[in-house]
C-alpha cells in the first residue's frame, strides 16, 4: 500500500502450488468465491493436485496394462462404456458414488476439525442394521413415513457405533484411529453373527437377511437400472455440507482443526467439537449404510460395506474436503468401480486392474503430499503409543484427563 | 564393552599448562539477518569452569552449539586441546570429546540408563572394530560401567531404571555420567540449574567442582550469578552476540557490575509515553498458584492493574511468565487463586474472559493465528457470529471481507488483502494481524507477551502505539517480557517474576540496569549495602500496592 511494499514476504510452505492450475478440470470447483475465502489445505489436497494424480495414475495404469499384454485404450474404453455407456451404466456409477460421497462428507467434517476417523466401515454396517430394524418395526406403516424414519434409524445406529470411540477420544484422548478401526472389526463380526444366526433368511444357503419390507425400500429412479431414490438424498447432503462450510459453526470446527490452541483461547470447546464431529461422521456413515440396505441391495449381506468406508476417506482427501470436490472424487471412484467390473465382463481384463489405478491415484497424491502424510502418520503413531502406554498405566493412575504433549 | 571406556581421571591434557582446552577466535554466526555471534573470542583452560552469562538471545547457546559441533560458525577458528578443530556435526564433537548437556536432555525415553549408554556411543576411529552382530542392550558391562562411574562421582544413578521414571536432577546426572562414559574431555552445561531446586543445585555445583578437580574443564552457561560465584573460575559476558567482558576472574569480580553488564543500558530517554490517566481497577489476580511440569509454575502471584495502566512483568524466560499469561486470560486453570475482570470472575474460562473483554497477544505467534486461514477469516475469529458478519448462522462473506480490508488497513497489515493466507505474511505483519483481531474493539484487559519481539523497528513501534492506545482508552495492559527495553518503553509499573514468585515491584522510574540485573539474576536488591549478594530464593516480595 505504501512505502514498504516488500514487507509482506510470502513465507508460504509452497502448499499452494498447482492450486489454480487444474481446478476446474474435475468439473467440481466452480465455486471460486468459496475458494478465495477458504484456503483449506491441511490434511487434504487441492483439486489441481488431485487432477494431476488422476492423470498420472491413468498414464501409469496404461503402461501397466500394456505391459500385461492388454490394449490400454480398449481397457479404458470398456471402463467408460461400463460407467457412462447407457442408462444402466450411469445408474450403476451414481449408485456406487452415492454412499462414497456421503461417507466422504462425514470424514471431511472430521478431517477439517483435525480428527481422523477410519470407522466409517463399521458405522456403515451399523447403519444398515438400523435400516433393517426400522423395516421390521415399520412393516405396515405407509412408506412416506417409514422411509425417512428408516434413514434416521440408519444415522442413529451409525452415531451409536462411534459414540464410544468419540467419548474416549474427547475425554481420555484415546486415539480415534485405533478405536474406530477396532470398532470396524466388532461391527463386521456382529454382522456375520447376526446373518448366520438370528437374522438369517431361513432357506438361504449363504448368509443374508430377509429382504427389507417394501415400506422402507427406496424405489428406482429410472426403470431397469439400480439407480434408487436415495441418490436424491445425496444431493441434499452435499448442499447441506456446502452450507456447513459457510456456517459459523463450521467455522469454529475448522478453526479448531487448524489451530486448537487458538480455538481454546477464543473459548471454543474442543472436547465438544471432537465429540460432535465424530458423531456427525458416524451419522453420515450410517446413512450410507441405509443407502446400501434400503436402496442398492434391499437386504443385508455380510460384506454390505464393501470398502466404502475406507474409500470414503480417500474421497474426502481427494476432494480437498470441499463439497464439490468430494462429489467429483466420489463420481471418479464410482466410475472406476462400475467400469472396472464391466471391463472384466466384456474384455476379460481383471477388474483388479481398475483397483490398481485407484491405488495409483492414491499413490500420486501420497507422493505429492509426503511430508504432510508423514506428519499425520507421526501424530498417529505417537497417539497410538500414548494410548497403549495409557492403557498399560491405567490400573495405577486411574487415567489422567490431560492430553499428553509430546516433548 | 570393549576396554576402551575411558577412566575419569588422567585424560586432561596434563603437563603443559599453556595448552588451552578450547580456544575460539573471531567466531561469528548469523541466522538470516540476525547476527547471533559477532567475532567472539572465547577460551577454556584445562581444569577450570568458565561461565558464560548473558540475557536470553545474547548468543550463549549458539556459541555452545558451535563448540559442540551442532552448529557451524560462519567464520572464526576453533582449536580443541591445541589441535585444529572443525566439527561438521554433533557426532564429530562428541567423538572429539566435547559433551553438550542441554536444557532439554537428550536421553532416549523408554530406555534404562545403561541402555542409553549403549545407544549412541560415538564410534571412535581406530578403537571400535566393526562387528557383524547387533549390539546387545542391557549388557552386563554397560551396567557395570554405570555403577563404576556413579561410584567414582559419588552419584546415585541407577543403571537399570527407565529414565522416564527418574527425577529431572537424576536424569541430568545420568546424562553427564553417560557423556563421561562416551569419553568426554570437555563438558558444556547449558542452563543446567534452570529447573532444579536449591538442594539439587547444590548437588550439581559439587558435581561440577569434582569434575573440574578431576581434569574435566566445563563451560557453564547460566544467568544465575550467586551460583556462578560458588563454582566458576572465570566468567565471560555476552550481549547481543558480542563479548562484553572476557574471562573475568570470578573471585575478584563485582557481581553487581556483571549483572549490570548483562542487562546493558536501558534506554529510558527515548520513551515518548503518552500521559495516561489511571482509573478503576480492571484486572485483579489474587493468590495465583500453579504447579507446572517444567519450571517453577506460579507460587502465590497477585497482580492488580487499573484502567489506563500498563504493567510490565519482567524476568528471565521460564520463571512463570507463560503460566501467568495463560491464567490471566482464563486459559489455564490455576491450582489456587482467582482472576477477576471488572469484578467478574473469569478464572479458568476462556469464554468468560473473552466475554469480559480480554485480549491476548501470545508470545508464540503460532498459537495466535490460523496460518492456513485467510486474513479475513483470522480477523473475524472473535466475532464470527456477530450481527453484520453472519445471519442465521451463515457467514456473510462480503461483509467479512469488507471489514477485514478496513481493519487490516487500520492496523497497517501489509498487504491488506482479505483473501491472502495469514501464514504468507511476514512475522511483523502476522503480529499486526493478531493485534488487529485482538485490539479491534477496545479490550478491557490486554495481556501481551513479548509483543514486539523479533519485529523490525517500524512494526515494533506500530504495536507499541497500539498498546498505548488500548491503555488510553481505559484498558488495563499487562506486558510480559524478557526484553527490558520493551518493558521500559511501555510500562509505568514493573513487576519482577523469578522462580514463579513476584520478587520485586517498582515504578518504571526506579528501573535501573543494576537493580533489574540483580533481581532477575536472583540476587536480593538492597541498594544500601554493597555486599548484599544473598540469593533471593526466599525472596521477600516488595510492598504490594
Amino acid at each position: 500500500m505504501s512505502t514498504d511494499a516488500g514487507d509482506a514476504t510470502p513465507t508460504g510452505s509452497g502448499d499452494t502450488t498447482g492450486h489454480g492450475s487444474g481446478a476446474g478440470g474435475l468439473g467440481g470447483d466452480t465455486d471460486g468465491a468459496l475458494r478465495a475465502d477458504t484456503t483449506f489445505e491441511r490434511a487434504t489436497i487441492s483439486l489441481g493436485t488431485s487432477l494431476l494424480a488422476v492423470v498420472g495414475a491413468l498414464g501409469l495404469g496404461a503402461i501397466i496394462l500394456a505391459g500385461s499384454g492388454q490394449n490400454p485404450l480398449t481397457a479404458y474404453g470398456a471402463i467408460i462404456v461400463g460407467s457412462f455407456g447407457d442408462w444402466f451404466a450411469i445408474g450403476e456409477t451414481l449408485a456406487r458414488a452415492a454412499p462414497l460421497a456421503v461417507v466422504g462428507i462425514g470424514a471431511a467434517i472430521a478431517l477439517r476439525a483435525g480428527v481422523i476417523t477410519i470407522g466409517a466401515q463399521g458405522q456403515l454396517i451399523a447403519g444398515s442394521l438400523g435400516a433393517l430394524c426400522a423395516g421390521f418395526v415399520l412393516r405396515d406403516v405407509p412408506s412416506g413415513v417409514a422411509l425417512p424414519l428408516a434413514a434416521v434409524a440408519g444415522a442413529l445406529f451409525g452415531m451409536v457405533w462411534v459414540l464410544i470411540p468419540a467419548l474416549l477420544r474427547a475425554h481420555l484422548n484415546v486415539n480415534e484411529i485405533l478405536s474406530t478401526l477396532l470398532f470396524n472389526e466388532f461391527a463386521f463380526l456382529l454382522m456375520a453373527y447376526l446373518l448366520n444366526g438370528p437374522l438369517k433368511e431361513p432357506k438361504a444357503i449363504t448368509p443374508k437377511s430377509e429382504p427389507l419390507p417394501d415400506s422402507v425400500v427406496l424405489g428406482d429412479l429410472v426403470a431397469s437400472t439400480r439407480l434408487h431414490a436415495g441418490v436424491l438424498a445425496v444431493v441434499v447432503i452435499v448442499a447441506l455440507f456446502g452450507l456447513w462450510t459457510r456456517s459459523t459453526m463450521g467455522y469454529r470446527y475448522d478453526l479448531f482443526g487448524e489451530n486448537p490452541r487458538l480455538a481454546h483461547s477464543l473459548g471454543i470447546p474442543g472436547r465438544r467439537i471432537i465429540l460432535n464431529s465424530l458423531l456427525i461422521s458416524g451419522a453420515l456413515a450410517g446413512l450410507a449404510g441405509w443407502l446400501q440396505a434400503a436402496g442398492l441391495l434391499q437386504r443385508l449381506f455380510v460384506d454390505i460395506a464393501e470398502e466404502i468406508g475406507f474409500f470414503g476417506l480417500v474421497v474426502a482427501m481427494l476432494g480437498g474436503a470441499r463439497p464439490l470436490g468430494i462429489l467429483a472424487a466420489a463420481l471418479l471412484v464410482g466410475t472406476l468401480q462400475a467400469g472396472g467390473l464391466h471391463m472384466q465382463a466384456t474384455e476379460g481384463i481383471p477388474a483388479s486392474l481398475s483397483d490398481v489405478i485407484q491405488a495409483l491415484i492414491l499413490l500420486g497424491f501420497a507422493v505429492r503430499y509426503a511430508p504432510q502424510i508423514a506428519a499425520i502418520a507421526r501424530r498417529a503413531v505417537r497417539s497410538v503409543s500414548e494410548t497403549l502406554g495409557a492403557v498399560a498405566a491405567w490400573g495405577g493412575t486411574g487415567g489422567g484427563r490431560k492430553r499428553p504433549e509430546a516433548s | 564393552m570393549s576396554g576402551s571406556s575411558p577412566a575419569i581421571a588422567g585424560e586432561g591434557s596434563a603437563g603443559d599448562g599453556a595448552t588451552l582446552a578450547f580456544e575460539g577466535v573471531g567466531v561469528s554466526r548469523a541466522f538470516g539477518a540476525t547476527q547471533a555471534l559477532d567475532r567472539v573470542d572465547f577460551d577454556l583452560r584445562p581444569g577450570e569452569i568458565h561461565a558464560l552469562v548473558g540475557e536470553n538471545g545474547a548468543g550463549k547457546s549458539t556459541l555452545a552449539k558451535i563448540v559442540a559441533g551442532t552448529l557451524r560458525a560462519d567464520s572464526g577458528t576453533l582449536r580443541l586441546f591445541g589441535e585444529p578443530y572443525s566439527p561438521r556435526r554433533r557426532s564429530d564433537g562428541s567423538a572429539a570429546g566435547v559433551a553438550h548437556v542441554r536444557q532439554q536432555l537428550s536421553l532416549v525415553r523408554g530406555l534404562t540408563v545403561a541402555q542409553n549408554i549403549e545407544l549412541g556411543r560415538p564410534r571412535r576411529s581406530g578403537s571400535a572394530a566393526w562387528r557383524p552382530w547387533p549390539r546387545v542392550f542391557n549388557s552386563r558391562e554397560a551396567r557395570a560401567e554405570v555403577e563404576r562411574l556413579a561410584a567414582e562421582l559419588d552419584l546415585s544413578v541407577p543403571a537399570d531404571r527407565i529414565v522416564d521414571d527418574l527425577p529431572l536432577a537424576v536424569r541430568q546426572q545420568a546424562e553427564i555420567l553417560i557423556s563421561l562414559a562416551w569419553g568426554a574431555r570437555l563438558l558444556i552445561l547449558d542452563e543446567p540449574s534452570s529447573a532444579l531446586g536449591p538442594l539439587e543445585t547444590e548437588a550439581l555445583i559439587s558435581l561440577c567442582l569434582r569434575l573440574r578437580d578431576e581434569g574435566k574443564p566445563i563451560i557453564y552457561i547460566s544467568h544465575r550469578l550467586p551460583e556462578l560465584a560458588e563454582l566458576a573460575d572465570r566468567l565471560t559476558v555476552l550481549r547481543q552476540g558480542r563479548v562484553v567482558t572476557s574471562g573475568t576472574d570470578v573471585a575478584a569480580a563485582d557481581l553487581r557490575r556483571i549483572a549490570e553488564l548483562m542487562v546493558g543500558d536501558i534506554s529510558l530517554l527515548e520513551v515518548r509515553r503518552p500521559d495516561l490517566e489511571l482509573g478503576e481497577v480492571r484486572l485483579e489476580a489474587d493468590g495465583l498458584r500453579l504447579a507446572a511440569e517444567h519450571g517453577p509454575g506460579l507460587r502465590d502471584v497477585s497482580l492488580t492493574v487499573r484502567a489506563g495502566e500498563i504493567v510490565g512483568v519482567v524476568g528471565v524466560a521460564g520463571n512463570g511468565q507463560e503460566e501467568l499469561a495463560g491464567v490471566l486470560t482464563g486459559q489455564l486453570r490455576p491450582d489456587a487463586g482467582t482472576v477477576r475482570i471488572d469484578g467478574i470472575e473469569v478464572t479458568n474460562s476462556p469464554a468468560a474472559a473473552i466475554g469480559a473483554g480480554v485480549a491476548l497477544l501470545p508470545e508464540d505467534r503460532t498459537a495466535g493465528l490460523a496460518a492456513e486461514f485467510t486474513l479475513a477469516e483470522n480477523l473475524i475469529a472473535r466475532r464470527v457470529a456477530d450481527a453484520p458478519f453472519a445471519r442465521l448462522g451463515v457467514r456473510l462473506r462480503a461483509a467479512v471481507r469488507r471489514h477485514a480490508r478496513a481493519l487490516a488497513e487500520r492496523f497497517d497489515v501489509r498487504p491488506p488483502e482479505p483473501a491472502l493466507r495469514a501464514g504468507s505474511l511476514s512475522g511483523g505483519n502476522q503480529q499486526k494481524l493478531m493485534a488487529a483481531r485482538e485490539m479491534e474493539r477496545n479490550p478491557a484487559v490486554l495481556v501481551a507477551a513479548g509483543p514486539t519481539k523479533g519485529l523490525d523497528p517500524h512494526a515494533g513501534r506500530a504495536i507499541r502505539d497500539r498498546c498505548f492506545e488500548t491503555a488510553r482508552r481505559g484498558g488495563a495492559v499487562v506486558i510480559i517480557s524478557a526484553d527490558l527495553d520493551e518493558v521500559a518503553e511501555l510500562a509505568q509499573r514493573v513487576v519482577v517474576l523469578s522462580g514463579g514468585r513476584v520478587t520485586d515491584r517498582f515504578g518504571v522510574e526506579e528501573m535501573t540496569s543494576a537493580r533489574l540485573g540483580a533481581v532477575m539474576a536472583g540476587l536480593a536488591w538492597d541498594p544500601g549495602s554493597e555486599a548484599g549478594l544473598s540469593p533471593a530464593g526466599s525472596g521477600a516480595p516488595g510492598a504490594t500496592p
